[in-house]
C-alpha cells in the first residue's frame, strides 16, 4: 500500500459509509472508550465523529504513508520545513526546557531561548514593582500591545483566558490590544490613558507592518502633543520592541535596551510563546507564562513520541481529515462553552486558515482535493442564539469542536458553579442534538420545520480545568493537528504568501484614492469607485472651505 | 496599682514606663519592646530600665498576670483574635471587678465583642482608650494629655479609672466619655480628617507647581482663618508612619465595604503617588535618565525624631533610584539601621554618618525628612562638594529664593 491507495481505500470506506448515521454508530455500547483519549489534562472525546473503527485504521494508514513519522522529526529537528522560504519552524523550541539542547546550523538555540526568556523576565519585574517609569517619573501602570495578526490574536486570546491566573503584583497594570489599521482602536482607547503612566508594546516580526507602525506613530504623536518632550526621550520611557528586525526598530527610534528578539525561526501564529507574548508575561507573571510553555512542552514530547493510535494531535488531524476530504464537510466552527476562551475562535481561525489555506502543493502542482475548511467561531452559549440554527437544520455539513473545562469557579460560591453546571449541560446537549438529531428525544408528533436531521459530526475537548498548563497544551494540540494536515495535504503550513499581493496593491492604490482617475490605470470596478472617491472627497474639502 | 501590659505596641511599652514611674506595679511578660522602632522612641529605654530597677515593673508568668486586677492592652491590629483568647481567659481565670483598658486598633465594634467575653456579672469592664500618642514624643504625650476621649460604659470602672489616670492630669483640658463604639469611631475620625487636610494641601501644592504659585503663601493664607487653623497643612512628599496609616487604612477599609466610598482610598493612593515625589522631579530634571548619578538623601525617616522608616516616603524614593540604577548616598541621624534593614544591603547604596560627607560629587541633594539639623546647613560647603548644586527639597525646609541667589537649582513642592 502506498499513500494512493490509502487515499483510495478511504474513498471506498466512504460510500460504503455514506448511509451510516451517527445515531446508529453511537449505539456501541463502547463507543466512547474506543474514541476518546486522554493526554494529562486534556481529553478528546471523538465518539461523535463519524468514525468506524475501520476508518480510524485506514486514516493511520494514510498517516503512515505519508511519512508523518520524518515530517514529525524534521519538524523538531529545525529542518527547513517551510521550504518556501527556506525556514525552519521551530516554535516548539521555544518551550523546550532550560536542560535541553537543540542545534541548528551548529549552534544550541535553547541558551538563546532562555536568553530572551530571561530579558523578558526582566521587564516582567520593572514593570510588576511599578519601576518601568514614564517621563513624568510616573510608574507605568497600562501597557498597550500595538500588533496585528500573530502579534495580537495569541497574546489576546491568552490575556483573556487567564485572567484569573493574575497575581497581586500584576494586578495595577492595565493591558489593552490595538491592531485595526483604521485607526478606530487606538482613537478611541487614547482618551482614556494618561500618557505618562502608558507604555506601548510594539510588535511586529517585520517592524514594517503597515498597520502596526501606523498605529505606533498616533501612539508617539499623542505622547508628543501630551508631554512637549523630544521623540528620542519617549521612544525610550513609552515603547518596547518585539521584532527580528533590530535595526528598522532602532531606525524607528526604539534604542536597543528598549528590544525584545523575536527569532527568525518563528512563524508570527506560531509566536505567542516568544518574546511576543510579553503581554502575557505581564498579565500572569513568569512562572504563569513558564506553566504555559510548560503546558504545550508536555503535548510536543506526547506529539513525538505517542503511537498514532494515541496520539492526540494525529488523531484529531485525520478525523478532521477524514471529514474534509471524505465525507465533503467544508465549514469547521469553534465553540467554546467558556466566556474566558471568547477569543479563541479567531486565533485559531488565523492558526488554520493562514496555515492551511493553500492549494498548491510542495512541489507546486495544483491540489486536486479540498485543504483547509472555511472556519468560525464564538463562545458557544452565545453562539446557540446566533448561528446553531444553521448548524442544526442548515443545508450545509458542518463540523463542530466543543471546548469545555469541566471544574471551574471551586473557589468561588454555589451560584457561580452551578452557571458552570448548566453551561456544562448546554455543551453536552448540543452535541448531542447535532449528533442524533431527532433521535435525541421523542420527535414523533414533530411538524416538519420541529425536526433535526442530525449527523453533524463534533469534537469534544474537555480540560481538567482551565489553566496555564492546559491551555497551553490546547494550543500546541491545534498547532500540531494543522502540522499533520499539512503532511497528509502536502502542503506548507509555515509560509502565507497569499496575504502578499493586496499589500502589494494597497501601496500602488494609495496615491490614487482622492485623486482623478486616468483610464486604463485599474481595472473598470476600481477606477469606478475611484472616480466616485474623487467626487466625495474633493466634495468634502469644498464644504470645508 | 497592680497593672498587667499585653501587647507589643508602643503605647503599651509607653503606658508600661510612665504608669511604673506614677508609682504603680506593672507585669510585663517580654522584658523589652520587639520592635526596633519602639526601642528608639526617645526616654522609652530610660523609663522601662528605671521602673525594672525600681522593682515597679516586674517579669511574670502569663497565668500570673491573668491575675491582675487592671489589664493594659494595646497589640498589633491583626491580634484581635489573641486579644478575644485572653478576655476569655481572664473571664475563667480573671479576678471580680477587673478592668481592662484596650487601646488596640482592632477596628469599631471590637471593643464591644471583647467585652462580651467577660463576665460582666462580675463587675469584668473592658474600657476603650484609643491610642492618640505619637512617635517621637509618647512619653510626654502619655503623661501630659490635653484631652482624653474614654469610652466606658460602667460608672464603677469610671471612677476607678480617674484614679488611676490622677497622676496624668496636669495638662488636661477634658475627658470626653463615649460608648467604647464611639470612642473607636472617633479616632478613626481624627485620623481620616488629618489624612484629608494632608492630602488636601499636597494637591494643592501639586496644583500650585503648575500655576507657579507659592503654595507656602497660600498656606499661610488659608491657616490665617479660624474654621482653618495651620495644623496639619504642611505640603510635602507623603505622610508616613505605622499607627496613623494603619487607622486610615483601617477607616478606608470601612467607607470601601460598607459605603463603596472612595473618599479616603483616594486620599491613601494620592499620598503613595506623593511620596515619589522628589524621585519625579529628580528624574524630570535629568530628562528620564538617572543611571550612574550620584544622588545624596537627607532624612529616611518617616518623620524627625523618630528612628523608624515605616511607610516612609524614603523607601519609595530610594528604591525607584536603586532601581534606575542610581547611586545612592544617604544620611540619616537616627532611621538608616531601619532603613537598611528594611531595604537590604545595596552596592549602590552607602550610609553616611556625616551630611556633608553624603554629598561629595553628588549630582543632586534629596531632602526628605525635615530633622531640624537640617534647617540651616553650611551652604557654601554643600555647593562646593556637589558635583551639580541641585537641591529638591521634600519638605519645604529651605528658602527657595535663597538658595537661587547661592547658585543652586532648587525644587520644594508647590513652589
Amino acid at each position: 500500500m502506498n499513500k494512493h491507495t490509502a487515499w483510495q481505500r478511504l474513498e471506498q470506506l466512504s460510500r460504503e459509509q455514506a448511509s451510516v448515521h451517527l445515531r446508529d454508530l453511537l449505539q456501541a455500547p463502547n463507543r466512547f472508550e474506543q474514541f476518546s483519549f486522554r493526554q494529562d489534562e486534556l481529553l478528546l472525546d471523538l465518539s461523535r465523529q463519524r468514525l468506524t473503527t475501520e476508518t480510524l485504521q485506514q486514516l493511520l494508514q494514510l498517516a503512515e504513508h505519508s511519512e508523518l513519522e520524518a515530517w514529525i522529526a524534521a519538524l523538531f529537528k529545525g529542518d527547513p520545513v517551510n521550504h518556501t522560504e527556506n525556514r525552519a519552524a521551530l516554535h516548539t523550541a521555544l518551550r523546550l526546557p532550560a536542560e535541553a539542547t537543540l542545534l541548528l546550523d551548529g549552534e544550541d538555540l535553547v541558551p538563546q531561548v532562555q536568553a530572551d526568556l530571561q530579558r523578558m523576565h526582566d521587564l516582567v519585574d520593572q514593570l510588576h514593582q511599578g519601576q518601568w517609569r514614564g517621563f513624568s517619573g510616573e510608574a507605568i501602570d497600562t501597557l498597550v500591545n500595538v500588533g496585528v495578526g500573530g502579534s495580537d490574536l495569541g497574546p489576546m486570546m491568552v490575556c483573556r483566558a487567564l485572567e484569573g491566573f493574575q497575581p497581586a503584583e500584576a494586578r495595577h497594570i492595565t493591558t489593552h490590544f490595538i491592531s485595526s489599521m483604521d485607526g478606530s482602536q487606538i482613537s478611541g482607547l487614547l482618551d482614556q490613558l494618561d500618557p505618562a503612566r502608558t507604555l506601548f508594546v510594539v510588535s511586529s516580526k517585520s517592524f514594517s507592518t503597515a498597520d502596526t507602525l501606523a498605529n505606533a506613530a498616533t501612539a508617539l504623536d499623542w505622547l508628543n502633543r501630551a508631554s512637549g518632550l523630544p521623540t528620542e526621550l519617549l521612544t525610550k520611557r513609552h515603547f518596547i520592541a518585539v521584532t527580528a528586525n533590530a535595526t528598522r526598530a532602532e531606525a524607528w527610534g526604539i534604542p536597543a535596551v528598549n528590544q525584545l528578539h523575536f527569532r527568525d525561526w518563528v512563524g508570527g501564529r506560531y509566536s505567542l510563546w516568544s518574546t511576543i507574548g510579553l503581554a502575557i508575561a505581564v498579565r500572569i507573571g513568569m512562572s504563569g507564562f513558564r506553566a504555559l510553555l510548560a503546558g504545550a512542552h508536555a503535548m510536543d514530547r506526547h506529539f513525538r513520541q505517542a503511537p498514532f493510535a494515541a496520539n492526540l494531535p494525529v488523531l484529531l488531524a485525520l478525523t478532521e481529515v477524514w471529514n474534509i476530504n471524505f465525507l465533503g464537510i467544508h465549514a469547521h466552527a469553534i465553540l467554546p462553552y467558556d466566556g474566558r476562551l471568547a477569543h479563541l475562535p479567531a486565533y485559531l481561525e488565523q492558526l488554520e486558515m493562514e496555515s492551511n489555506g493553500k492549494s498548491v502543493d510542495r512541489q507546486g502542482q495544483p491540489i486536486a482535493h479540498h485543504t483547509c475548511p472555511v472556519l468560525w467561531g464564538e463562545i458557544g452559549p452565545n453562539a446557540q442564539h446566533a448561528f446553531y440554527q444553521l448548524l442544526h437544520q442548515g443545508s450545509e455539513a458542518v463540523m463542530c469542536d466543543f471546548i469545555v473545562p469541566a471544574r471551574r469557579y471551586s473557589d468561588q460560591g454555589d451560584a457561580l458553579q452551578s452557571q458552570h453546571r448548566l453551561t456544562i449541560a448546554n455543551c453536552l446537549a448540543q452535541a448531542r442534538v447535532l449528533a442524533l438529531g431527532d433521535a435525541a428525544v421523542d420527535q414523533s408528533n414533530a411538524t416538519p420545520w420541529q425536526r433535526y436531521q442530525g449527523n453533524q459530526p463534533s469534537t469534544l475537548i474537555l480540560l481538567d480545568e482551565l489553566t496555564p498548563k492546559s491551555l497551553g497544551a490546547l494550543i500546541a494540540l491545534y498547532e500540531h493537528k494543522v502540522f499533520v494536515q499539512s503532511v497528509i495535504w502536502d502542503i506548507n503550513p509555515f509560509d502565507q504568501w497569499g496575504v502578499e499581493l493586496g499589500k502589494q496593491v494597497a501601496n500602488s492604490l494609495l496615491d490614487a484614492i482622492g485623486a482623478p482617475v486616468h483610464s486604463g490605470q485599474f481595472d473598470a470596478a476600481t477606477e469606478g469607485i475611484l472616480d466616485q472617491l474623487h467626487r466625495q472627497l474633493n466634495a468634502e474639502d469644498d464644504t470645508q472651505c | 496599682m497592680l497593672i498587667a501590659i499585653w501587647g507589643d505596641e508602643l503605647s503599651a511599652w509607653v503606658a508600661a514606663a510612665e504608669l511604673a514611674r506614677s508609682g504603680n506595679d506593672i507585669l510585663l511578660q517580654q522584658p523589652a519592646p520587639g520592635e526596633s522602632s519602639h526601642r528608639a522612641e526617645p526616654g522609652l529605654m530610660d523609663g522601662l530600665e528605671n521602673g525594672l530597677q525600681s522593682g515597679r515593673i516586674r517579669l511574670c508568668t502569663h497565668a500570673e498576670a491573668l491575675q491582675a486586677p487592671w489589664h493594659w492592652l494595646a497589640s498589633h491590629p491583626s491580634d484581635l483574635q489573641q486579644a478575644e483568647a485572653l478576655c476569655q481567659a481572664l473571664c475563667r481565670q480573671g479576678p471580680d471587678e477587673l478592668v481592662v483598658i484596650n487601646q488596640s486598633n482592632f477596628g469599631i465594634g471590637a471593643s464591644d465583642r471583647l467585652q462580651a467575653r467577660l463576665d460582666q456579672n462580675r463587675g469584668q469592664t473592658l474600657v476603650c482608650l484609643p491610642d492618640t500618642l505619637q512617635q517621637g514624643q509618647a512619653l510626654q504625650q502619655f503623661a501630659a494629655p490635653e484631652t482624653l476621649l474614654l469610652g466606658c460604659e460602667d460608672d464603677r470602672a469610671r471612677l476607678r479609672l480617674q484614679a488611676l489616670l490622677r497622676p496624668f492630669s496636669s495638662r488636661l483640658q477634658q475627658i470626653q466619655w463615649m460608648t467604647r463604639r464611639e470612642a473607636e469611631f472617633s479616632k478613626f475620625a481624627i485620623s481620616g480628617m488629618l489624612a484629608l487636610r494632608l492630602g488636601y494641601i499636597n494637591e494643592l501644592a501639586n496644583l500650585a507647581d503648575r500655576l507657579g504659585v507659592d503654595i507656602e503663601v497660600v498656606r499661610q493664607g488659608m491657616g490665617s482663618d479660624k474654621r482653618i487653623g495651620q495644623h496639619y497643612l504642611a505640603p510635602g512628599c507623603g505622610f508616613g508612619g505605622h499607627h496613623f496609616t494603619q487607622y486610615i487604612e483601617g477607616l478606608a477599609d470601612i467607607l470601601t465595604e460598607t459605603r463603596h466610598s472612595t473618599l479616603l482610598n483616594t486620599v491613601l493612593n494620592e499620598n503613595e503617588r506623593q511620596k515619589e515625589l522628589p524621585f519625579r522631579k529628580l528624574w524630570q530634571h535629568y530628562q528620564c535618565d538617572l543611571l550612574g548619578r550620584r544622588i545624596a538623601v537627607w532624612g529616611c525617616a518617616f518623620k524627625p525624631g523618630v528612628a523608624s522608616v515605616d511607610n516612609a516616603p524614603s523607601l519609595r524614593v530610594l528604591r525607584a533610584l536603586l532601581a534606575q540604577g542610581a547611586r545612592v548616598q544617604l544620611h540619616d541621624p537616627e532611621a538608616m539601621q531601619a532603613l537598611q534593614a528594611e531595604l537590604g544591603g545595596s552596592a549602590d547604596l552607602t550610609l553616611h554618618q556625616d551630611p556633608y560627607s553624603a554629598l561629595e560629587q553628588a549630582d543632586a541633594l534629596l531632602l526628605l525628612t525635615e530633622w531640624p539639623q537640617y534647617s540651616s546647613p553650611d551652604y557654601e560647603r554643600m555647593l562646593h562638594s556637589m558635583r551639580n548644586p541641585l537641591i529638591i527639597d521634600g519638605r519645604n525646609l529651605f528658602e527657595p529664593d535663597y538658595l537661587r541667589e547661592l547658585g543652586f537649582t532648587y525644587y520644594g513642592v508647590g513652589r
